[in-house]
C-alpha cells in the first residue's frame, strides 16, 4: 500500500501532524491534553484502549489524512487525484468530456483505503475494529459535512442563468471544533449481534441511537489525575491552570484537588507591531508581570 | 394578416402536429439530460508558495508549481519568517489543468476566480474598505517542452469584503475570515493546452499598497470552463436546428411573397424573429475550435440580445393586431410606447456588456465590479433595464387585458353577425387564444424549470441512471424556443385554401390545403371595408 503510494506518503506524514497540532489545540485546557510520548504508539496506553480520547484521535487522525491529501491534490502535488474516475468507481470519462470530481472525493477516498485498511486486516468483527471503522468514518464526515458551497454566476451579462458552484474544504480548525464537540457528546457503545453482521449499539438503551458522524467508545476513561507510566498517562502535575475557573481548565478540577502553586513570572510580549501579509513583523518588546499557577 | 393555416386546419391535424413538435421538446429535454454531462466544470487550485529571490524581479521568470523545473517552494508563511523571506519575495503559482491533463478549445471559456484564506489576528486585521493589489500574469505553452509565453499581465486591484464569523478575541487567533470571491480573469476561447498563473502581492508601505489585509495564508484559485460533452452536444443540436429554422422560414416567406398584397406587419415580425432565431442558431462556434476567436463570449451575448428583442417586440405586436377594435394600425411607429422600454432597456445591457465584456477582450483581468465608479455605473445600467422590462410587462399585461375584454364584447355579438364576418372574428379569436395559451406554457416551463435548478443538486439519481438537470435545462428551454418559433411560422403562415389562383401552389407547401374543415370562404381581409365587400359577394353567390 504505502510503496503502491509513494507519492502521497508526504500528505499522509503532514496530515498526521496536522491531526496531532490540533488535537493537541483542542484539548489544551483538559486533563488529558494530547501530550504525545517518544515512544510507540505516540498517545499512550489510552489510545489502545477503547475510550473516549481514542475516539477523537482516531476521527482526527482519519480526517487530517483526507485533508492533506486533498490539499496536496489542489496544489498539483499528486499524479492522480480527482480527475482520476476509477478511485471511486464513476464511469471512466474522460476530463475533456465533462472534468474531474472534487479533488475531496479523491481525499476522502484514499483516507477510506489507507487509515482503515489496518481494521479491516485485524477481522472487522472485533467490537474495537468496529468502533475504530465508525470513529474514522465520522471524522471525515466532519470534513463532507461542513463543506462551504460557492457560486459564480456567469451568464448573459453575468446573469445567474449559468452559475457554478463549487465545494471548499473548510479549514481544519473547524474539523477540530465539530469533532470536540462530537467528542464532547460521544456514545458509550457495546457490541451487539443482529442477524448475522455485529453492530455497536448505545449501551443505554434509553439514548438516541448515533449517527454517522457521532463518536462512539466501548471503555470509560481513566481520570488522567496522577502519572502513571505504563499506561502512557502523564498526569496533570506540573500543568498550568487558570485560578478564577470554574470549568475543567481550572485549578480546582485541573489539579485533581491537590492544590497548586503560585508564582509570579515576568513574561516578554510583542507589542505595538507592524505586520505585512506575510513574513514581515516588527514589533516592540513590553514586559508584564502575570500570575501563573500550576498544580502540585 | 388573415386565413392563417392554423384557423383552416383540422382539429385533428392540429393535434398531430402538436404531437410530433412534443416529441421533439422531450428529445431536446432527453438529449442533454442524458447525454451531455454537466453544462460547466470547476477546478479548485491550491497556489502553490514559491519563493523568487532573484532582484530585482523585473526580467520575466515563470515559476511551476510542480514538475521536473519546479520552483523552490515553502510550504507555510512560519517558514518564511524563519528563513528572512519577505512578502516582496512570494509568487503564488497555479498551473492549469492539473498533471497529465490538457485544456482544450472545447472548453469554449475560462474564467478564473481567487480566494484568500485569511487568518484574524487581533493586531493584524483585515482595514476597513481595504484594497488587495494582485501582480498577476499569465502565460501559456502548448507542448510540455515548450517555453512558456505571455497572454496576459496586468496589477489589478480587487475589494476585501469579508466578515469574521466569531468574536474578535484573543482565543479566536488563527480562525479564517469568511471572504467574497474575487473575479480575477476571464477569457473567451481556450486555444492552448497549459496555461500558467504567476501571482504576486507586492508590498509599498509608502504607497499603502497591500498594507492593513490581515494575514493571508493561503491563495486559492477556482477555473470554470464548460464541459466538453456538452459543447458537443450544443454544437451538435445547433447544427441541426439551423436548417429546421431556415427551411420553415424560406417556405414561410415564398408563401407571403406568394400572396397579391404586400406582407403585413405581423408577417414581418415573426419572420424577423425567425430571422433572429436562425442567427442564433448558426453555429458559428465550430470556428472557435479551430480560431483563437475570444470575442465569441460577447457575440453570443449580442446574440440572445437580438432574439430577446425581436420576442418581446412580437407579442407586443401581435396583441395590437388582435385587438378588433376598428383601428388601424399595421405599423411599427404606432407600438414606439411599447416597444421603446425594450430598445431603451436593451441598450442599457448592451453598454453594461460591452462595458464588461468588450474591455475584456482588451484586458481579460478587467471587471467593471471591482471598482466602486463601476460598480455603480453597472448597477445603474442594470437598474434601468429593469425598469424598462416592468415597464413593459405592464404595457404588455394591459394589452392583454384589452384584447380579452374586446374579445368578450364580440363573443356576446357573435351570433348576430354574417357568417363571414363571424368566421373572421372566430378565427381572430382562436389564434390570439391559442399563442396566448402556447406562450404562457412556454414562458412557465422556462420559470418553472429555472427555479428547479436553482434550488435542486444539479442531477437526480434512479439507481445507476442519472439526469444531469442543468443540461436538460439548457437543451430543453433552447429546443423549445426553436419550436416555439417554428410552430409559430408553419401555423400563422397564411393559407392558400380558397385562394383562387393560388389554388394550384397550395400544394407545394406543408399545409396540405385540401382536407378542408371549416367552410370559411374569406381569407384575405385586412380591415373591415374590405372584409364586408367579399362578405357581400360571397352573399351574392
Amino acid at each position: 500500500m504505502c510503496k503502491r503510494n509513494l507519492e502521497v506518503m508526504d500528505s499522509v506524514r503532514r496530515g498526521a501532524q496536522l491531526a496531532i497540532e490540533e488535537c493537541q489545540y483542542q484539548f489544551r485546557n483538559r486533563r488529558w491534553n494530547c501530550s504525545t510520548l517518544d515512544t510507540l504508539p505516540v498517545f499512550g496506553k489510552v489510545v489502545t484502549q477503547g475510550t473516549r480520547e481514542a475516539a477523537f484521535v482516531y476521527a482526527i487522525s482519519s480526517a487530517g489524512v483526507a485533508f492533506a491529501v486533498t490539499r496536496a491534490c489542489s496544489s498539483g502535488d499528486l499524479e492522480k487525484c480527482g480527475c482520476d474516475r476509477t478511485v471511486h468507481g464513476v464511469s471512466p470519462q474522460g476530463f475533456q468530456w465533462s472534468g474531474c470530481s472534487d479533488n475531496i472525493a479523491y481525499g476522502v477516498a484514499f483516507s477510506q483505503s489507507f487509515v482503515d485498511v489496518r481494521e479491516r486486516g485485524k477481522g472487522a468483527s472485533s467490537s474495537r475494529a468496529l468502533m475504530n471503522l465508525h470513529n474514522n468514518e465520522a471524522g471525515r464526515k466532519a470534513i463532507l459535512n461542513n463543506m462551504r458551497v460557492e457560486c459564480k454566476c456567469h451568464g448573459v451579462s453575468g446573469s445567474c442563468e449559468v452559475k457554478t458552484c463549487w465545494k471548499a474544504m473548510p479549514p481544519f480548525r473547524k474539523v477540530g471544533n465539530v469533532l470536540k464537540e462530537k467528542f464532547d457528546g460521544a456514545t458509550e457503545v457495546e457490541q451487539k449481534k443482529i442477524g448475522t453482521t455485529k453492530v455497536l449499539v448505545p449501551k443505554n438503551s434509553q439514548f438516541k441511537p448515533h449517527t454517522d458522524e457521532d463518536l462512539v467508545y466501548l471503555d470509560s476513561s481513566p481520570d488522567f489525575c496522577d502519572h502513571d507510566l505504563k499506561n502512557g498517562v502523564l498526569g496533570t502535575t506540573g500543568r498550568q491552570c487558570n485560578k478564577t475557573s470554574k470549568a475543567i481548565d481550572g485549578c480546582e478540577l485541573m489539579c485533581c484537588g491537590r492544590g497548586f502553586h503560585t508564582e509570579e513570572v515576568e513574561i516578554v510580549e510583542r507589542c505595538s507591531c507592524k505586520f505585512h501579509w506575510c513574513c514581515f513583523v516588527k514589533c516592540k518588546q513590553c514586559h508584564k508581570v502575570v500570575e501563573m499557577h500550576t498544580c502540585r | 394578416m388573415a386565413g392563417a393555416i392554423i384557423e383552416n386546419m383540422s382539429t385533428k391535424k392540429l393535434c398531430m402536429v402538436g404531437g410530433v413538435l412534443l416529441i421533439f421538446q422531450v428529445l431536446a429535454f432527453l438529449v442533454g439530460g442524458l447525454i451531455a454531462p454537466r453544462p460547466t466544470t470547476s477546478l479548485a487550485f491550491l497556489a502553490v508558495k514559491c519563493v523568487d529571490v532573484r532582484r530585482p524581479h523585473h526580467n520575466p521568470k515563470w515559476l511551476l508549481p510542480w514538475g521536473n523545473d519546479r520552483c523552490n517552494s515553502i510550504r507555510t508563511f512560519d517558514e518564511a519568517a524563519n528563513r528572512l523571506i519577505e512578502a516582496n519575495d512570494i509568487v503564488f503559482s497555479v498551473h492549469i489543468p492539473f498533471q497529465g491533463h490538457e485544456m482544450s478549445p472545447w472548453f469554449q471559456f475560462m474564467l478564473i476566480i481567487l480566494q484568500l484564506d485569511i487568518a484574524f489576528k487581533l493586531n493584524n486585521y483585515i482595514e476597513d474598505n481595504a484594497m488587495v493589489t494582485l501582480d498577476v500574469a499569465m502565460a501559456y505553452r502548448d507542448e510540455l517542452t515548450d517555453p512558456w509565453t505571455e497572454l496576459a499581465h496586468s496589477v489589478e486591484q480587487r475589494k476585501l469584503q469579508c466578515t469574521f464569523p466569531a468574536s474578535k478575541t484573543p482565543e479566536n487567533e488563527g480562525r479564517y475570515y469568511e471572504c467574497d470571491v474575487l473575479p480575477l480573469i476571464e477569457i473567451g476561447s481556450v486555444t492552448h493546452k497549459y496555461y500558467l498563473l504567476n501571482i504576486r502581492l507586492p508590498v509599498n508601505e509608502r504607497k499603502k499598497i497591500n498594507v492593513g489585509i490581515g494575514e493571508i495564508n493561503d491563495l486559492r484559485l477556482v477555473t470554470i470552463f464548460q464541459n466538453g460533452g456538452f459543447t458537443r452536444v450544443w454544437f451538435a443540436m445547433k447544427t441541426f436546428l439551423t436548417p429546421s429554422i431556415l427551411i420553415i422560414m424560406i417556405w414561410y416567406w415564398r408563401r407571403i411573397v406568394m400572396m397579391t398584397r404586400p406582407p403585413v406587419l405581423l408577417e414581418k415580425i415573426i419572420f424577423a424573429l425567425g430571422i433572429s432565431m436562425t442567427f442564433i442558431n448558426i453555429p458559428v462556434e465550430w470556428f472557435s475550435i479551430g480560431f483563437n476567436w475570444t470575442w465569441m463570449l460577447l457575440f453570443g451575448d449580442i446574440r440572445q440580445g437580438i432574439f430577446y428583442v425581436m420576442l418581446l417586440s412580437f407579442w407586443i405586436i401581435f396583441c395590437g393586431e388582435h385587438m378588433m377594435d376598428q383601428s388601424e394600425r399595421n405599423r411599427i411607429s404606432i407600438y414606439w410606447k411599447q416597444v421603446g422600454p425594450i430598445a431603451f432597456g436593451s441598450c442599457c445591457l448592451f453598454i453594461f456588456d460591452m462595458c464588461e465584456r468588450g474591455v475584456q477582450l482588451k484586458n481579460p483581468f478587467y471587471s467593471i465590479w471591482t471598482t466602486d465608479v463601476g460598480a455603480n455605473l453597472a448597477m445603474a445600467f442594470i437598474i434601468v433595464a429593469g425598469i424598462c422590462a416592468c415597464l413593459y410587462f405592464l404595457f404588455l399585461c394591459f394589452m392583454v387585458y384589452q384584447v380579452f375584454r374586446n374579445i368578450s364584447g364580440k363573443q356576446s355579438s357573435l351570433p348576430a353577425m354574417s357568417k363571414a364576418r363571424r368566421l373572421h372574428y372566430e378565427g381572430l379569436i382562436f389564434r390570439f387564444k391559442f399563442l396566448m395559451i402556447v406562450t404562457l406554457a412556454c414562458a412557465a416551463l422556462t420559470t418553472v424549470f429555472f427555479i428547479t435548478t436553482q434550488v435542486s443538486e444539479g442531477n437526480w439519481k434512479w439507481g445507476e441512471f442519472s439526469v444531469e438537470l442543468n443540461s436538460a435545462f439548457f437543451t430543453g428551454i433552447y429546443g423549445m424556443w426553436n419550436l416555439y418559433v417554428f410552430a409559430l411560422m408553419f401555423l400563422y403562415a397564411p393559407s392558400h385554401k380558397n385562394y383562387g389562383d393560388d389554388q394550384k401552389n397550395g400544394r407545394d407547401g406543408m399545409s396540405s390545403g385540401e382536407e378542408l374543415q371549416l367552410t370559411t370562404t374569406i381569407t384575405h381581409a385586412d380591415g373591415p371595408t374590405e372584409l364586408y365587400r367579399l362578405a357581400g359577394k360571397e352573399s351574392q353567390e
